[in-house]
């Protein structure tokens, strides 16, 4: 388990963290300069809080009240950076060993021909970082943290510093390798959500220095807690609710000159709604159900060409409201040449605070 | 024509060997606080070392005079406890040379080791090493490049010395006179040709140490990075 409760303050920046991870892959996701990195930093001792605590698995690793700052080598933390950080100047083998001091010989020679193994970088013993490739060198990184079985390991944007088309199968090995070799915890610092979302349980979304929400990953992507998680989620509707009613099964919500039905939800004092774009389902005009709700014509204003997707803006009929929808190009295919409304799924309208 | 006296080259090469071993251990530590940190100090202490590049040799020549003669209260400190002067011996040769060298190598080290990206560093104590065992197994083996440059442009300053050695270590033959001064002393004395034959010595020995120590210096190298 891992308590972290910090405060630093900076120039012009204040950071204000305050989680508890139990187990599992947990990712921080937020803008750049939101402060993830300084907390995994803060975590790792690389970085001192001005004032809180850092408890690991009842260890109390930085407590400001009681003095206690444990030197970052005592801490049994892995950390793997950015850049990955690999001593250019010493072979895949020495690189993975370094933090195998004080060992047996035998033992630590056992130990890295395992991981070596176990990342699957034999034949490479003796190369220097700057003969391999970006994932290769990442896989060098991740052997020479797990190989010293740290009791936490902090995952700095792993995926950040490689090309991208070679992001989605090093994604799947780092997480298999994780998976089968590692059972601490794990914190992943991205600002892309997507990864987050593929390779975490958890997910804890910083805006400003603050942690704004933590969650499952399914609670943070359905039901972001306010306008600026929903932002940053990537929600491209939002807008502020002019009325909120309770009905008989359901709420409705009044934007502009339109209503909304969602379903019920304890934020009865919600100020905004939002709806993600690939939400919006169009319908054909001709034979659709009566009974569904927030169903409405529109006209297109802009249509952009994305490679999967159409990015479009719609002006709903009748008031001047604009949605972002993104449609499947498939679906459009079908659809494009008939006359369509489009449909808000009320079990997808996430009303925000 | 006389004997020539070579005792002026040993000097020489004696004097620029022991004053870059020595600025090896005292410039080293200096040029690693010098990259890590950056309070008032830094600047002061940077300020320290970069004189002796700029002010003219006789100037710092003075100044340890001043500093370390036989008045002076270290000078008199020495000579009382250990019966040992530094100023007119083959020692104030030393100091002569190693203050006017050891910037050369404190500014090609200090650029050597801040060139060092922090993380590298930050790794290596993540995975639980102390700090001088980093510096020894991360940041030294780093920056040998730089350091070795840095060496040998201290030595060859502290090979050609003239002004410092001279007022320090003043120019008494077969003890303290180096090369350039016995250079200056031949002509002087109005010997064009002994000092035509010391200048092609020096030149020849300048090419071949720097030819010696550029070699070696790849070879080193090699080995990483």
């Amino acid at each position: 388990m891992l308590n972290v409760s910090i405060h630093k303050k900076l120039d012009h920046f204040i950071l204000d963290t305050h989680f508890e991870i139990k187990q599992g892959i947990t990712g921080i996701i937020g803008p750049s300069g939101c402060g993830k990195s300084l907390t995994l930093q803060s975590i790792a001792g690389l970085q001192k809080p001005s004032s809180g605590k850092v408890v690991l698995n009842n260890h109390s690793l930085f407590d400001s009240g009681n003095s206690i700052n444990i030197k970052t080598r005592h801490r049994r933390i892995g950390y793997v950076f950015q850049n990955y950080a690999l001593f250019p100047h010493l072979t895949v083998k020495q690189n993975i060993a370094y933090g195998l001091k004080g060992m047996k010989k035998e033992v630590i020679e056992q130990k890295v021909a395992e991981m070596i193994e176990t990342v699957r970088l034999a034949g490479y013993e003796h190369h220097f970082p700057s003969q391999l490739s970006g994932g290769q060198q990442q896989r060098v990184a991740l052997a020479r943290t797990l190989v010293t079985e740290p009791e936490l390991l902090l995952l700095d944007e792993p995926f950040s510093a490689l090309d991208y088309h070679v992001k989605d199968i090093l994604e799947q090995e780092l997480l298999a390798i994780i998976r089968k070799s590692y059972s601490g915890i794990v914190l992943l610092v991205t600002h892309n959500l997507e990864e987050a979302y593929r390779l975490c349980d958890h997910i804890i979304l910083m805006d400003k220095g603050k942690v704004i929400q933590y969650g499952s990953k399914n609670e943070i992507l359905c039901k972001p807690a306010n306008v600026r998680a929903a932002q940053i989620i990537g929600c491209k509707n939002i807008f502020p609710i002019d009325g909120l009613y309770q009905e008989e099964h359901l709420i409705s919500v009044q934007i502009g000159k339109i209503r909304l039905y969602t379903h019920p939800s304890e934020r009865l004092d919600a100020q905004f709604m939002g709806i993600h774009a690939e939400r919006i389902r169009l319908l054909e005009a001709e034979h659709f159900d009566t009974h569904l709700l927030n169903v409405f014509d529109f006209t297109i204003l802009e249509m952009l060409d994305g490679i999967n997707h159409l990015n479009m803006k719609v002006q709903i009929a009748n008031s001047d409201i604009v949605i972002n929808v993104h449609v499947m190009k498939e679906t459009w295919r079908i659809l494009s040449h008939k006359k369509l409304k489009i449909q808000l799924p009320a079990g997808h309208i996430c009303l925000l605070m | 024509m006389t004997e020539l006296n070579l005792f002026p080259l040993f000097l020489s090469l004696k004097v620029a060997g022991a004053s870059t071993i020595l600025a090896m251990f005292i410039g080293i530590p200096i040029a690693y606080y010098l990259s890590r940190s950056n309070g008032k100090l830094v600047d002061i202490i940077d300020t320290l070392f970069t004189l002796p590049i700029v002010l003219p040799p006789t100037v710092l020549g003075y100044y340890l005079l001043i500093l370390l003669g036989r008045q002076s209260a270290i000078g008199k400190f020495l000579e009382g406890y250990f019966d040992f002067t530094i100023v007119f011996t083959p020692f104030g040769a030393v100091i002569a040379a190693l203050i006017v060298s050891i910037p050369f190598l404190i500014k090609s080290a200090r650029t050597a080791f801040a060139s060092i990206n922090p993380n590298i560093i930050q790794a290596a104590r993540v995975l639980g090493r102390s700090e001088i065992d980093i510096f020894f197994t991360i940041l030294f083996p780093m920056a040998w490049r730089g350091i070795v440059s840095g060496l040998t442009l201290a030595f060859a300053r502290a090979l050609g010395d003239f002004g410092a050695t001279l007022m320090v270590a003043g120019s008494i033959p077969n003890k303290t006179m180096t090369m350039p001064i016995a250079i200056y002393d031949a002509l002087l004395a109005g010997n064009r040709d002994l000092a035509n034959m010391l200048v092609l010595i020096m030149t020849m020995v300048s090419i071949l140490v720097i030819y010696v120590i550029n070699r070696l210096e790849k070879k080193i190298v090699k080995g990483g990075i």
